[in-house]
């Protein structure tokens, strides 16, 4: 195993904060409610590229730990808002998320 | 000043607001156009850079890899975002996964990267894929109308473009090479190398330093379960209270009708 160059590590950052950015737009501009989330699953993965590259690049194993609650904290808000997606599918039977927009504190 | 990043970053903003779901769908082929010119071009310029710092300060190798898997990554990513039909639009954020977990393995991740592939790929866009056949129109209909049209789709790409042009500039003219911030020359080369030692990892280069071989996932499970022992029983929680609460939220609100009403059916 080789230490990685600041120049690598400057390649994986920035392919990170592409994805991020990526994931941000459709979060923004999407109006299907779980196309909203899965734009936040994009987002997930450009921070999860960052922190394995900084482990790599520290040799620490701490970035990857960082990973695994990522992961988990992932999983469970995908479980949570899919369920609230069928719940207000339901309700209006429409994912457009424009159906909500006169919802009020 | 060196602005070839920023005219960059807004012809990619171009391509991508142009890419996106809308009314003319001929517009959509220019956009992809464009984005995939500046996401080429992007790749070649960052290799580019990444040749010359390595001539200053030659240190490890660059893996042609990256590059492969960077543009699958970045352009399933795109394809994510602007597919009119969510369905597709899951299926390529598997490939988003596959090549993502590829990317790790280039790092020495493989635990993760398996991980990535078990729960992003095999649970996670399972569960999208069900609420998607769940809640959509039957089979054979068109893509619904809020699906072809994005909702401010300038808000959301200059807010978004804007904010990557912060970050890259940063990281490629503030703080990058020529800066007295840059690492340039790879210092603290030793003593990353010296804690990578006592983390348990073996540097063939760095022969002055003795260590046993162990490989990334054995570390990272001793990192694990000693400094994160907590963490880890609380991501648990996390993930029960979770279920729980899907389970509660998701259940179809009807009276109860055989529980309560106190008496037994009768014939």
């Amino acid at each position: 195993m080789e230490l990685m160059t600041n120049a690598a590590l400057y390649q994986y950052l920035a392919l990170g904060a592409v994805l991020f950015a990526i994931g941000l737009v459709g979060f923004m501009s999407r109006r299907n409610m779980i196309m909203i989330f899965l734009s936040t699953e994009i987002m997930f993965q450009g921070v999860a590229i960052n922190l394995i590259a900084f482990a790599r690049y520290h040799l620490n194993a701490d970035g990857q730990s960082f990973v695994i609650f990522l992961l988990s904290v992932a999983a469970a808000e995908a479980s949570l808002a899919l369920a609230l997606v069928v719940l207000l599918y339901r309700r209006r039977q429409t994912l457009n998320i424009d159906a909500w927009s006169e919802m009020q504190g | 000043m060196d602005c070839t990043l920023l005219i960059a970053v807004a012809l990619g903003a171009l391509g991508v607001f142009l890419l996106l779901p809308r009314a003319q769908a001929s517009w959509r082929k220019l956009g992809a156009l464009i984005t995939v010119l500046v996401g080429g071009g992007g790749l070649f310029y960052l290799s580019r850079w990444a040749e010359l710092q390595e001539s200053a300060a030659p240190a490890g190798g660059l893996s042609l890899y990256f590059y492969i898997f960077a543009a699958i990554a970045v352009g399933s990513a795109l394809a994510v975002i602007s597919h009119p039909k969510p369905l597709y639009a899951a299926l390529y954020f598997v490939i988003l996964t596959l090549a993502t977990s590829a990317l790790l393995l280039t790092l020495y991740a493989e635990f993760i990267a398996i991980v990535l592939i078990v729960i992003y790929a095999g649970a996670i866009l399972v569960t999208y894929v069900f609420v998607i056949m769940l809640a959509s129109t039957p089979g054979g209909a068109p893509a619904a109308e809020y699906d072809k049209v994005s909702a401010d789709p300038l808000i959301a790409v200059l807010v978004s473009f804007l904010l990557l042009a912060t970050v890259l500039q940063l990281m490629f003219h503030v703080s990058g090479p020529g800066s007295p911030g840059f690492m340039n020359t790879n210092t603290g080369l030793h003593a990353r190398a010296l804690m990578a030692a006592n983390l348990g990892y073996h540097l063939p280069q760095f022969s002055g330093i003795k260590t046993p071989a162990v490989g990334g996932m054995a570390v990272l499970g001793r990192n694990l379960y000693s400094h994160y022992a907590l963490s880890l029983e609380l991501a648990g929680v996390l993930l029960t209270v979770a279920m729980v609460g899907a389970v509660v939220i998701s259940r179809k609100n009807e009276p109860p009708a055989a529980l309560g009403s106190g008496e037994l059916p009768t014939e």
